[in-house]
């Protein structure tokens, strides 16, 4: 098998979500002495791209995002001590904290934002749902993030998103970290409002909107 | 062996296998939906909204219990899989009342069953919990709600502050809102003098447990008769919070409402899965909730609306197969992307109640303007349409219903994207009369006008 074969291959894996094909090509890469940043960018990526793009035009859906993005991650692991060993290191745009704030269960919209993040070569930290405004802060210091992304899909969990940036304030950290907010009542209206950075309707509008906060 | 009792949940909830939230979404629950959708041959057809096989009805239904069993539902508490096996699945249908006793006095009311193409109306539950910003703009509409004479039962609007503090889920103030917001019902609607009329959507914007007992308070004015709202967190899963909330309504006696939102374009992926899911959804109700109805309102995760041709496809058809095969009374809501004051609204809504009422909803609630997100963004007028609509939407049937639908989706869809949000309450009704302006009632004669030309028989 030649290198473009096994390119072709790890695309489609990605494409069709399929952990072991990815598997098994990322090993057939190996063993051919590929470049791994190589079958990564021209081959993993380039799969992820094209998911991300059907996701985008609305012919995909989370469940194929999160296939190709679990496909994507097993190859990763073969590849990766390739590229350590090289002692090269994979660029990451930033760092993302992402999750839902106090009093809100909804998952789903974070879940797609966090994944689409991932998949476009943001490092993202998701810390799930229901999150207090202290711990939110608490834990982006910790992980050292760039931006602070805050889902909120109820009426009555909105203020929080303002808490978040007001007590970010009051503990003289809100010039460190970015804010993006977003969910199904949240509007740019809302976010000039209390001061976020930046609003996304869409998982895609929210890429859009980091590359224009952190490149 | 009966029905599965509360503490059998538990039980389960307690015992069932060990799994992390993102194991159980992306190991178990998209693989088994695709097999499950890949099996059944459960197939979109875009060109056909409101199919008329009872056969596929019947084999989506087939699907749903297939995956309840194979799947169960996520504890997010215990991090453990409740699961069922196909014959208490099939036991807890059996047994199910398929009926729900709501309202007090002469306003009580029998929710029942309906089938596809069924000749008879269904229960009109009006009105919505979209935030209000005063109490006269509350008032005025659960008025406007009572005095439509169809009207089986209500929602009642919730509230985004009290003495300009906002209402923060979870907070004293949110308790103090919802215990406002139904002081409000209550006088409202012995005003209108039906002072029994069940009020269905309670507490539908506070989402603890602890609103929900306080609330049920005798002073506070709701009755066990009233509907009870408790919710499933998307995508299958439940927590301590929600059956807490059960565990209270089933000792004290209250109608429990199992709520529930598949989401296209989530976990449920295309409009097939949503299907199965939004199926298996309703039989959850009466397995995990123990719903004595539901209240269901798929949405698209990206137009976050129930208008888009693969939802109302997801809406007929799973519908279609529940009526047919699950004894619960479920209240179908479409949430519509046009406001208030907008013909777009008016074209969402009648393809929402066609593909639902035609499919044999037991119950459809008059649909949400503007997505439900805009603060006073509803007002009577759209109420007064659901049950104009509904009505006549029960003289037609899957057929007839699927070639209007048809039409209509060509002159909206289009414009999901960027829908127009319409006018708030204040914009186009007077708040002191609780009067329509003249401009809307004539965009509204004049939709109405246009919508008899595509032979929907209005009354």
């Amino acid at each position: 098998m030649d290198k473009q074969e096994i390119l072709k291959r790890l695309t489609n894996a990605i494409i069709d979500g399929d952990e072991e094909q990815a598997v098994t090509s990322a090993k057939d890469a190996v063993n051919l002495k590929m470049d791994p940043m190589e079958a990564m960018d021209n081959g993993l990526s380039k799969g992820m791209d094209i998911v991300g793009e059907r996701f985008g035009k609305g012919e995909a859906f989370l469940p194929e995002l999160l296939m190709a993005a679990q496909a994507f991650n097993a190859a990763m692991e073969i590849l990766n001590p390739e590229i350590e060993a090289q002692k090269k290191e994979i660029s990451k745009l930033g760092t993302v904290l992402i999750g839902t704030v106090k009093g809100d269960v909804h998952s789903i919209g974070k879940n797609i934002v966090a994944t689409v993040l991932e998949t476009s070569g943001y490092e993202v930290v998701d810390i799930g749902v229901d999150n207090p405004t202290l711990g939110i802060i608490q834990q982006a210091e910790k992980a050292k993030v760039d931006v602070i992304a805050l889902s909120s899909l109820m009426t009555t969990t909105m203020p929080s998103q303002r808490e978040v940036i007001e007590t970010l304030k009051e503990m003289n950290l809100r010039e460190k970290y970015k804010v993006i907010v977003g969910g199904g009542p949240v509007s740019q209206a809302w976010a000039n409002e209390i001061g976020a950075d930046g609003y996304g309707k869409t998982a895609i509008d929210a890429v859009e909107i980091l590359k224009g906060l952190i490149g | 062996m009966g029905m599965l009792d509360y503490l059998d949940i538990y039980q389960r909830a307690l015992q069932g296998p060990i799994m992390s939230e993102r194991d159980f979404d992306v190991k178990v629950f998209i693989p088994n939906l695709k097999q499950i959708v890949n099996c059944y041959q459960i197939r979109y057809d875009e060109d056909d909204l409101v199919p008329s096989d009872d056969q596929a009805a019947d084999r989506l239904f087939e699907a749903g219990v297939d995956f309840l069993a194979q799947v169960g539902v996520y504890c997010q508490d215990t991090n453990r899989v409740i699961q069922f096996t196909r014959e208490e699945i099939l036991t807890a249908l059996k047994e199910a009342p398929g009926r729900c006793l709501a309202g007090e006095g002469k306003d009580t009311g029998v929710f029942s069953m309906r089938r596809p193409d069924d000749r008879k109306l269904p229960w009109f539950h009006v009105g919505s919990g979209i935030v209000a910003s005063s109490d006269e703009i509350a008032t005025n509409l659960i008025e406007a709600y009572g005095a439509i004479a169809s009207a089986d039962s209500i929602s009642i609007s919730a509230f985004d502050n009290i003495r300009g503090i906002p209402v923060m889920a979870g907070s004293p103030v949110e308790l103090d809102a919802a215990l406002h917001s139904i002081q409000i019902g209550r006088e409202a609607r012995m005003r209108v003098g039906r002072p029994g009329l069940p009020i269905m959507n309670v507490i539908s914007t506070a989402a603890s447990a602890v609103t929900t007992i306080a609330a049920s308070a005798p002073q506070f004015g709701l009755r066990p008769s009233d509907g009870w709202l408790c919710g499933t967190i998307a995508e299958m899963k439940v927590d301590f919070g929600v059956m807490n909330k059960v565990a209270y309504l089933l000792n004290w006696g209250g109608n429990i409402g199992a709520e529930t939102s598949p989401i296209l374009g989530g976990y449920c992926g295309g409009p097939e899965g949503t299907a199965v899911v939004s199926t298996a959804y309703i039989i959850m109700g009466l397995l995990v909730h123990r719903g004595n109805y539901q209240l269901t309102f798929p949405v698209h995760f990206r137009y976050g609306c129930s208008t888009s041709k693969d939802v109302l496809w997801a809406v007929s058809t799973s519908c279609q197969a529940t009526s047919r095969n699950v004894p619960m009374p479920v209240i179908w809501l479409g949430y519509v992307a046009g406001g208030p004051n907008t013909k777009m609204f008016f074209y969402e809504s009648a393809a929402y109640l066609l593909c639902a009422v035609t499919s044999g909803a037991p119950s459809v609630q008059t649909p949400h303007p503007a997505k439900a997100v805009k603060v006073d963004g509803i007002t009577p007028i759209e109420a007064k349409f659901g049950v104009e609509m509904g009505a006549a939407a029960a003289k037609l049937d899957r057929d007839q219903a699927s070639e209007i639908v048809a039409k209509l989706v060509e002159l909206y869809v289009p414009r999901l994207e960027t829908a127009p949000t319409g006018s708030i309450y204040q914009q186009c009704f007077d708040v002191i009369t609780g009067k329509p302006s003249d401009e809307y009632l004539l965009l509204y004669d004049e939709v109405v006008e246009e919508l008899a030309g595509m032979d929907i028989p209005f009354e």
